[in-house]
């Protein structure tokens, strides 16, 4: 129905008067005086002062409130069609190998975050090196070079490609030489791109050179066995070994599977079928190895030499010319018990030497032939193949560099420049090179020379493979992007030779699919995904066969003798050694700050490297720690910080290489002192020993130490045991002979209840070797800061997991007790005599926290599930709780680390946080953390098994140190499960828990350390 | 009570001549009412330049974090806590003087309770900021009261001794206060009834309309008895308090039942130093030997000997038990404590604490003004060597020897220390500008019973035995604001 309804909007409407009808014509009813504020006065009136200042006023105001406000800029895409593999909050796992060894990537949201063993992994079954945990940060480091350079000047790939090809078919017409330098190739795809780029290039020569060399090795299997090759050692085959400075725990060749091996003869296991290994160390500095040794004896590098000799006839029951005593007492009457020891049980011995000395290595072959330890503890016929440098080689090649005889050089994985010997001379030599090409992703001592950087890729971001042991082939594959603008450096050299295959993935495929997958019965595209699956493919080993060593030893032993009375120092001289850090290795990974903040396993010095010296020499020349000396040798010199290192020969100084980079990148940068150049050249093989000259340089240089005090002071914090005693009562030295005492039964505490899980630990004293991969993956896995050198000294390392080192003292005439308290270690006069224990430590996860009663804002509190919590947003750091941790493991935010410039090692990169741990959250400056006992793994384990709608099983969940331990030292699980792995390591008689008394109630028991000492050895 | 007179043989607590009521609040009130001399304004420049320290110390600390300081892993707290364990204990005298003396009739309390309560707010005061300044995150610390929050439950942790402080302290600043505000409202309504202009409209609104009527006066008694009761129990209860946030602990050296009386005493031991630091200055410079006079000086110097002594016992009882109790972590961190790294602390608490206030034993010492003084500061030493011991040594060397540290203090640590000192004398300095340093209205109380002039009138009179008299005259020797002239005519 219409509506007639008129509406009006006044009277003037309604009656219509002629003014509202005029005005109604036009659209306003007043006129707008628009004209005259265009023309007019209307522009040029003034402002009144109130509307100018009105107008100031809220300009200013608005402008600074919109200033306010940082506007982020987000580059991030997000995932607008999810990937089907990508699930955001949940890590893929990608199969991959570092070193040769298989690993496990851990991804998220497509960044790798850390770096995982493969549990499949022929040498640690799922133990990763320090190194390796430190790998994953290396990737994000913003030092990298971030594409192709032409004589120090930003290039395209393209440019660089045209470059270095007419760079190189000039080289090839001149006819000069064209040669690859590399740290040792096992590769398989990479040894055939080398071989293409020969063929393609013929005057190209490729020389492996390995900075820590084992020429000596390889050619005395040659020279003894006509076999070049670096055997593969079975440690756990062997009852008996015997070492010869070589650290095989640690540095030596694989020390990872050598860990995993020794292990298995002492574990908890062992133990338990009453067999234990024996295994006796000389040596000159003390090394991780002979921190774990039965019996160490400090042994000079000049007497090393001799001592084999003489092991050599007490064992063949000969003389061999020119045999004498060494000098030390000790060491002979050692050396004739060690025969004794590896005659009785022979095929079950090993013999091991750490020299480079091809007649020493011949010597000792010598002797494991005799011994009968090929085809049982060394493996000739699935030879490694981690090592292949020939140091001979490589100064052939800088004595061509020298002729000027090459004409192009590339460098790969190789730094000659800064460890090579005589890096002065090769330095100089290199000018005459016209084409010099560095692959480092840095730009290191030798890429700085380079006239050409073609950065290689971080190994997360390439395709590749390895082959480091006969029959053990593994797969890299990427894991990101590239984070940069490199090209792998196969790629490169497949673009510089104009190979038909244009990248570097298609070419390992046709190396997998044309033999490789084969091996492990595999084929096709099935196969390869199959082997990306599994990462790894292992051939059939072929059988060890037994050798036998029938040459004449005379010129051998003449040539010892010579070789070690080159090194022995008289008079005031000393008898340097050379060692390779465990921490820091050859160097190469020297711009890492988890490695350099990561304590060295004996020493527990940070971020330098240092002169080791008996104290009772330091004594005699009036010398304190940290005080400064300069050595002299072999036409060089350093400065260097004293260390009093208990177990360190007489008469001999110790000081590690790796150090001293000065283009390693900000972290690494003047990091300690290069000690590389007091290597020498003897009989074609680097040599390690030297002797030496000191003074004082008259300053002081304190060292870094993350532990200050060395002895346990007789406390049953450490509790150990000998085999002997061990056998006779399992309980041996544990506090528990005779049954356990419970602490809680007069406990004034109610018990928690722990309804479903009770997370504890268990970790044997006798399985940890010290080494330290733990502290490493416990940064890696919880955002741990690196705090730098002053705050270590300040005694601020924020380490949640620490390993504990304890010296004790065995003086003549009373080995039964061995001396622990500093008083009474202060009057002792013989430091040689050493024993040691490492005992990891982290919180304990107290059931009766002391921690917990005395936080005001109960930050810290008990979970139902037998953990001690920490709840970051609630502290206010009072400090109380640290205070109160008879343990010591608290770690406070001291300064903001991830925003004070002043912390700047990685922390504060523009990549720094693609490499953190998601699920775990950074700490502000101020509040007080500590491990968390891996919650959000236990967190994600938690999940996992609910949505699979299954209860959890026993060792799914695995804390990232656990996982990392190739001597499995460490077993997490549920006390509550009867069933676990850990349940039944605690119920072992060798368990105890540190502090019990205080009835704390500790979540993590320990296994006494057990020795297997030679009863003899006393009057020894 | 002021109508009786008092036993001649009681030493004077008010000496001089011709002292009348308006007398003593001329004497009293000479620094509020005159412009300062040169001897305060030489004290404040140097107190506030200690303050301007501690302003920038405290603010570099909380601008780039407590890593500033010299503390570490092992070493959680150092000076920190001592520096608040010692304000705190200093803090204890005026309480004492306050309250305990007062319920026992003490009445030579009376000339020196309004300092030293002033003192202890002041004390306490900066042992209040080193509370705040030792947290990593102080803007937190809203955290440690049990306020409604929007977390459900999370409520603080009453079985952490730092929230029993958080309660002590604050009740016993706030009592402290309230006591010390109470006793002051005659004092300043005489000011405010002395003043003129504006000094007395602020002096009005801060006399709370004081009148001096009967009934106000009868209830100003009332109330102070009342707070003196409640008070009582905080002179122990504090410092019992802050003994516990380490005898609750299980750190060798900190984990002892002892703590509790040990630390009372110790307390009470450091603040009657202060106040002598304090007083035997001011009655000085501003000229107020008639009041606080030579007894006063000799009953403090009494009681640090016999606190002292009682100190001492507990250092010896804590040596004995850890040997006794067999316990290798207790006889270890006392072993540290003797011969140790930091021997020369314990060595230093030990001189400065236990030895030389025997010296007090010699009536010839402690009647000694320059002697005192000097001995007050050594006592003030003594007992910041003890909280450092008690700490640091405790830590640095506990159960775990791979943690074993050692703690250096940095310019910062040093720097809020001495800042804090330069803080309190700040206020104290403003303090007797602005208030009565000396509690008029209670002084005036003792003038007729108990001064000099009473019984000399009483003397002259005839109403007093000889021997006696010749005893008193004998008394009067050591006063050095006494005209010793007089009583040899006599």
């Amino acid at each position: 129905m219409d509506s007639n309804k008129k509406y009006w909007k006044g009277l003037e409407e309604l009656n219509r008067t002629p003014e509202f009808v005029e005005k109604n014509k036009n659209e306003f009813a007043e006129p707008i005086p628009i004209e005259e504020v265009l023309s007019g006065s209307g522009l040029s009136s003034k402002t009144p002062r109130r509307d100018f200042l009105k107008a100031l006023g809220f300009g200013v105001g608005a402008v600074t409130l919109a200033a306010c406000q940082k506007v982020p800029v987000h580059k991030s895409i997000p995932y607008l069609i999810k990937p089907e593999e990508v699930t955001p909050g949940v890590a893929n796992y990608y199969t991959s190998s570092y070193e040769g060894q298989a690993i496990l990537v851990k991804t998220r949201e497509g960044r790798p975050i850390k770096v995982e063993g493969n549990p499949n992994d022929l040498f640690s079954k799922g133990g990763l090196s320090a190194q390796a945990q430190a790998s994953v940060l290396d990737l994000y480091d913003v030092n990298r070079l971030q594409g192709p350079r032409i004589k120090g000047v930003e290039a395209g790939w393209e440019e660089t490609d045209a470059y270095i090809k007419k760079e190189l078919a000039a080289v090839a017409a001149s006819g000069k030489g064209i040669r690859l330098v590399t740290s040792t190739v096992y590769s398989p795809s990479t040894l055939a791109v080398i071989a293409e780029f020969t063929a393609k290039y013929p005057t190209t020569k490729h020389i492996n050179y390995d900075t820590v060399s084992y020429t000596g090795i390889i050619q005395a299997n040659q020279n003894s066995f006509g076999k070049a090759v670096l055997p593969h050692y079975n440690f756990d085959k062997a009852d008996v070994i015997v070492s010869f400075g070589a650290d095989f725990l640690g540095t030596w060749i694989s020390g990872e599977e050598f860990t995993r091996q020794y292990v298995s003869n002492r574990n908890s296991k062992s133990l338990a079928n009453k067999k234990m290994s024996r295994h006796i160390q000389f040596e000159t500095g003390m090394s991780m190895t002979g921190t774990n040794a039965d019996a160490r004896i400090t042994t000079k590098p000049s007497e090393i030499g001799v001592a084999l000799i003489n092991l050599y006839n007490a064992i063949a029951g000969t003389t061999l010319p020119g045999s004498k005593a060494t000098g030390s007492k000790k060491v002979d009457t050692a050396i004739m018990l060690a025969a004794k020891e590896l005659v009785a049980a022979k095929g079950k011995a090993l013999v091991v030497s750490g020299s480079n000395d091809v007649a020493t290595q011949v010597l000792v072959n010598a002797i494991n032939s005799l011994l009968g330890s090929y085809g049982t503890t060394i493996d000739l016929d699935n030879p490694s193949k981690q090592y292949a440098g020939n140091d001979a080689a490589f100064v052939e090649f800088v004595n061509e560099v020298k002729r000027g005889d090459v004409g192009a050089v590339l460098f790969l994985n190789a730094n000659p420049a800064y460890d090579y010997y005589k890096a002065d001379e090769f330095k100089a030599a290199l000018k005459n090179v016209r084409l010099s090409v560095s692959f480092a992703d840095h730009a290191d001592e030798t890429a700085l020379l380079a006239t050409v950087n073609a950065p290689n890729h971080h190994y997360l971001e390439s395709w590749g493979d390895a082959n480091a042991v006969e029959g053990y082939y593994t797969v890299i594959q990427p894991a990101i992007n590239p984070v940069y603008n490199t090209r792998q450096a196969e790629h490169s050299l497949l673009a510089w030779m104009e190979n038909p295959i244009k990248d570097y993935y298609t070419y390992v495929r046709k190396t997998w699919d044309s033999g490789l997958l084969a091996k492990g019965g595999l084929s096709g595209q099935k196969g390869w995904e199959a082997l990306l699956q599994a990462g790894m493919v292992v051939a059939t080993p072929a059988a060890a066969g037994a050798y036998s060593f029938s040459l004449d030893l005379a010129g051998v032993t003449q040539k010892i003798l010579t070789q070690s009375k080159a090194v022995a120092a008289d008079g005031d001289k000393f008898e340097l050694q050379l060692y390779v850090s465990q921490a820091i290795g050859d160097g190469k990974r020297g711009n890492n700050p988890w490695l350099q903040e990561l304590p060295d396993p004996v020493s527990k010095v940070t971020w330098d490297n240092f002169a080791a010296m008996s104290i009772s020499d330091m004594k005699k020349l009036k010398l304190e720690e940290g005080d400064v000396i300069k050595i002299d040798a072999n036409g060089y010199s350093v400065e260097l910080p004293v260390l009093a290192q208990p177990g360190q020969t007489q008469g001999t100084l110790s000081v590690a290489v790796g150090y001293g980079r000065t283009n390693a990148g900000p972290v690494g940068n003047n990091v300690g002192k290069n000690a590389f150049p007091f290597f020498s050249l003897s009989n074609g093989t680097f040599q390690t020993a030297a002797v030496a000259t000191f003074k004082s340089a008259g300053y002081k240089s304190p060292l870094a130490q993350t532990q200050t005090h060395h002895s346990y002071e007789g406390r049953s914090v450490i509790r150990e045991a000998t085999f002997v005693e061990y056998k006779k009562n399992p309980a041996a030295g544990s506090g528990n002979e005779h049954g356990r005492k419970d602490y809680n039964a007069e406990s004034l505490w109610d018990n928690h209840d722990r309804p479903v899980y009770d997370w504890v630990m268990a970790i044997d004293l006798n399985a940890c070797t010290g080494c330290g991969a733990c502290v490493v993956a416990c940064s890696a896995e919880n955002n741990i800061p690196v705090v730098g050198k002053d705050e270590v000294s300040r005694r601020r390392e924020m380490h949640w997991i620490r390993i504990d080192r304890y010296y004790s003292y065995n003086d003549h005439g009373n080995s039964e007790e061995a001396v622990t308290k500093e008083k009474e270690i202060d009057k002792l006069d013989n430091f040689d005599n050493v024993s040691v224990v490492h005992q990891p430590m982290l919180c304990q996860h107290c059931d009766h926290a002391p921690c917990e009663t005395v936080c005001p804002v109960l930050a810290t509190v008990h979970s139902s599930e037998g953990l001690n919590h920490m709840a970051y947003n609630r502290c206010v750091g009072t400090r109380y709780c640290a205070n109160n941790c008879p343990f010591k493991v608290r770690r406070f935010n001291w300064f903001n680390y991830w925003n004070d410039a002043r912390f700047d090692n990685y922390l504060q990169g523009e990549h720094t946080q693609l490499v953190l741990n998601p699920d775990v959250v950074t700490r502000f400056r101020g509040v007080m953390e500590k491990c968390s006992m891996c919650i959000q793994r236990i967190q994600a384990g938690k999940l996992k098994a609910k949505i699979e709608k299954r209860p959890l099983k026993d060792g799914e969940i695995k804390m990232a140190c656990q996982q990392t331990c190739s001597a499995n030292a460490i077993v997490f699980g549920n006390r509550n499960d009867p069933n676990s792995e850990v349940s039944k390591a605690l119920a072992s008689e060798r368990t105890y828990y540190v502090l019990e008394e205080l009835n704390v109630q500790p979540g993590i028991g320990y296994q006494t350390k057990v020795r297997n000492i030679i009863e003899t050895e006393a009057q020894a | 009570m002021a109508s009786h007179s008092e036993s001649i043989i009681r030493e004077p607590l008010i000496t001089g001549k011709d002292i009348t009521y308006g007398q003593i609040t001329n004497d009293v009130l000479r620094p509020v009412e005159n412009m300062p001399g040169k001897a305060w304004w030489i004290g404040f420049s140097v107190a506030s330049l200690g303050a301007s320290l501690w302003v920038f110390a405290i603010s570099w600390t909380f601008w780039f974090g407590l890593g500033e300081w010299g503390l570490n892993k092992t070493v959680g707290w150092a000076w920190d806590i001592t520096g608040f364990v010692w304000w705190v204990g200093i803090g204890h005298a005026g309480t004492l003087i306050s309250a305990v003396l007062l319920l026992f009739r003490q009445n030579w309390r009376n000339s020196i309770n309004r300092s030293a309560e002033a003192m202890t707010i002041f004390a306490v005061i900066c042992a209040a900021t080193y509370i705040a300044a030792h947290m990593g995150r102080p803007w937190m610390a809203v955290y440690s009261l049990p306020l409604p929050n929007q977390y459900g439950s999370l409520w603080v942790n009453w079985n952490s001794p730092l929230i029993w402080d958080v309660f002590a302290i604050s009740t016993y600043f706030s009592v402290s206060l309230v006591f010390w505000y109470t006793g002051l409202l005659p004092d300043i309504a005489t000011i405010r009834d002395r003043a003129q202009g504006l000094r007395r409209r602020i002096y009005s609104v801060l006399s709370f309309g004081w009148t001096g009527s009967v009934k106000t006066w009868q209830r100003f008694e009332t109330v102070s008895l009342i707070l003196a009761g409640v008070s009582t129990p905080l002179v122990l209860s504090v410092h019992t308090i802050v003994s516990m946030d380490f005898a609750t602990s299980l750190e060798p050296g900190w984990h002892t039942t002892i703590f509790p009386p040990y630390f009372v005493a110790g307390a009470i031991f450091s603040g009657f130093a202060m106040v002598q630091t304090l007083l035997l200055i001011a009655r000085k410079v501003l000229g107020l030997e008639n009041y606080i006079t030579m007894f006063h000086i000799e009953s403090m110097n009494k009681i640090i000997m016999l606190t002292g002594s009682i100190v001492g016992v507990a250092y010896l009882t804590e040596l004995f038990i850890a040997f006794y109790s067999q316990n290798e972590y207790e006889q270890y961190a006392f072993a540290n404590r003797i011969a140790g790294p930091y021997w020369w602390a314990y060595w230093s608490m030990m001189t400065c604490n236990v030895i030389t206030p025997q010296l007090f034993w010699f009536k010839k010492i402690r009647t000694n003004i320059p002697l005192s003084w000097v001995l007050s500061i050594v006592v003030n030493i003594g007992m910041w060597f003890e909280r450092f011991v008690i700490i640091v040594t405790s830590l640095h060397r506990d159960f775990i020897p791979s943690s074993w540290a050692m703690f250096y203090p940095t310019w910062v640590d040093v720097s809020v220390f001495i800042g804090s000192i330069g803080v309190f004398f700040t206020m104290f300095l403003l303090f007797i500008r602005v208030l009565p340093s000396v509690a008029m209205a209670e002084v005036k109380l003792l003038l007729k019973s108990s001064s000099e002039q009473a019984k000399k009138k009483l003397m002259d009179e005839g109403h007093v035995e000889p021997a006696e008299a010749e005893f008193y005259i004998a008394s009067l020797e050591k006063f050095d604001s006494v005209n010793q002239s007089e009583y040899l005519k006599a």
